[in-house]
């Protein structure tokens, strides 16, 4: 579902964030992204999210090679993954119903379609009664359970998330690494970028370590101590 | 928060988007939810919206005021030159039978629409009757007054007809000289015609005007919307997508502009009917008052939408483009 083949990336100012890193995650499969900060976690989902392109290397998504695909065709591809950010991400001046909305607007469901699944993703992360809600009168966790409810909505076949659990509290951040575990349930390739090691340990799923932009460890889920 | 039981495959693929018919559906549902998010964008900041739209339609309604001016002008020339005589002076010596030949020659022009010949004799009444003309009158040994025509050319001759006509009469045996009473026409007209033009210039000028406030205004709601619009294009919206709310936008600013033009240009209709109607008293109603037509404060709106919609076109496609640059 996802694949990284020996992908290298260079920023302009011969910043090396990435370096050879070659590994794939597969249709159901969850997986942690760790390392210290700059080892190069934040890039490796900018590959996935089309937002920058490797200098090296071959990126997968579904069977499809990123490094190639044409501008127009980045949409389409961006609609095969749901994406939950630190920082959220919401509209503020909308209602958590339309935020969660987004996705299938953008994918062009009808009205009446559109309020059965947002309100199934809503009660999903446990938001139902907040659909009329703005997303400033929630609290932190509420808003990353409304980015995450967006993330899923339009049944994506890719999960990717960047310290989605930054700024919360263990157990608020357990309880969202909790569901991301049930999306992979169904079937829901996810991967999630962290350097919350206790937590990581906790959720006891496969981890892939880097440092300094290169990959130094890929622990399979049954060895996470 | 419900736990998933479901057991484990691949998600279902979203069918939403692969046949025809669906195809339709979804760029009836974008057009509707990019329509609706508009309104609600303009409606959000009402006091924005309004000054806009007011600015925009000042501009348009300059061009239409003038254009009723004109209008009206010109109205006025075609009314007060309907009186236009030509008066055709026969050469001294002339008699009757000469004159009326002249007279049939100029009858089969089609310019011509009644020719009077008017005899020394009609003449000398004539001058008799203005006072103090009768004492010298009588102290004449003959009558020299000539044979002369009075013309009277066709309804909605252009100046320049009139022209040709008067040349074509002074080259008529017998005739001695032409007096066209209605030069004042000529000059009326090559006066409307600089108007004319210079309307359509100020129309292009300030419809380009419109254009860049639409623009501009645009370019604003974009640049504070960056946010947002990054986080549409990650979760996967296509650039006119996008776009599309902003060319609404761009479209209900130009035909609300152009609806308060048209109200602009009503109200001074009105405010002008008062002085006008004044103006067709003194001259025993052979001058009216014309509005603006019908076809004209329709097109007005809808050619307003057009240029607010290509003002929005030009911005958004230059800022999202960027935006969206991987």
């Amino acid at each position: 579902m996802i694949g990284f083949d020996l992908v290298s990336k260079r920023y302009e100012g011969d910043h090396q964030a990435l370096t050879d890193v070659s590994f794939q995650v597969g249709a159901g499969e969850m997986a942690f992204v760790t390392g210290h900060s700059g080892a190069g976690k934040s890039t490796l989902l900018k590959l996935l999210a089309m937002i920058e392109r490797p200098t090296n290397g071959v990126v997968t998504l579904d069977g499809q090679k990123l490094n190639t695909v044409r501008s127009s065709d980045i949409p389409r591809l961006r609609r095969k993954l749901g994406m939950v950010f630190q920082d959220h991400r919401l509209l503020l001046d909308r209602s958590v119903f339309a935020n969660v909305e987004l996705p299938l607007v953008i994918a062009g469901v009808s009205p009446a379609d559109r309020g059965r699944r947002v309100r199934a993703a809503l009660e999903k992360v446990g938001l139902l009664s907040y659909e009329k809600q703005l997303p400033s009168a929630l609290s932190t966790g509420e808003q990353q359970r409304v980015g995450i409810a967006r993330a899923i909505v339009a049944k994506p076949a890719v999960l990717i998330a960047d310290e989605p659990t930054g700024n919360l509290d263990p157990q608020l951040a357990l309880e969202i690494m909790s569901l991301f575990a049930e999306f992979q349930q169904v079937g829901t390739a996810v991967l999630v970028a962290s350097h919350d090691l206790m937590l990581i340990k906790r959720m006891k799923k496969r981890v892939v370590v880097l440092d300094h932009g290169k990959l130094v460890a890929d622990v399979p889920a049954t060895e996470v101590l | 928060m419900n736990a998933v039981r479901e057991p484990r495959r691949a998600p279902e693929p979203d069918k939403t988007r692969r046949s025809g018919p669906h195809k339709v559906g979804a760029w009836r549902e974008h057009h509707a939810w990019s329509l609706s998010i508009s309104l609600r964008r303009l409606g959000a900041r009402p006091l924005g919206t309004l000054l806009t739209v007011a600015v925009m339609g000042v501009a348009l309604a300059l061009p239409l005021a003038f254009y009723l001016l004109l209008g009206n002008v010109q109205r006025m020339g075609e009314a007060l030159g309907r009186n236009q005589t030509i008066s055709v002076f026969m050469k001294p010596g002339q008699n009757a039978g000469m004159a009326e030949t002249a007279a049939s020659a100029l009858r089969g022009r089609p310019e011509v629409d009644e020719i009077a010949v008017r005899t020394p004799k009609d003449g000398l009444d004539e001058l008799a009757e203005v006072q103090g003309f009768s004492g010298a009158l009588q102290s004449l040994d003959a009558n020299p007054l000539p044979f002369v025509l009075s013309v009277k050319p066709r309804a909605g001759l252009t100046a320049d007809e009139v022209a040709r006509l008067v040349d074509a009469m002074k080259n008529t045996p017998g005739v001695d000289m032409v007096q066209d009473t209605g030069s004042w026409r000529q000059r009326l007209d090559a006066l409307l015609g600089v108007g004319t033009r210079a309307v359509t210039l100020l129309a292009l000028l300030l419809g380009i005007a419109a254009l860049l406030v639409v623009g501009n205004t645009i370019r604003v709601d974009i640049m504070s919307r960056s946010e947002e619009i990054g986080v549409l294009l990650l979760i996967g919206a296509s650039r006119p997508f996008v776009r599309r709310p902003y060319l609404y936008a761009g479209a209900w600013l130009g035909f609300l502009a152009g609806v308060f033009a048209v109200v602009l240009a009503v109200v001074l209709e009105l405010a002008m009917a008062g002085p006008i109607g004044r103006l067709t008293a003194a001259y025993d109603g052979s001058v009216s008052f014309g509005g603006l037509p019908a076809w004209l404060l329709l097109a007005v709106p809808f050619t307003s939408a057009v240029l607010g919609w290509v003002g929005a076109r030009l911005v958004s496609a230059h800022l999202i483009h960027r935006m969206a640059s991987v």
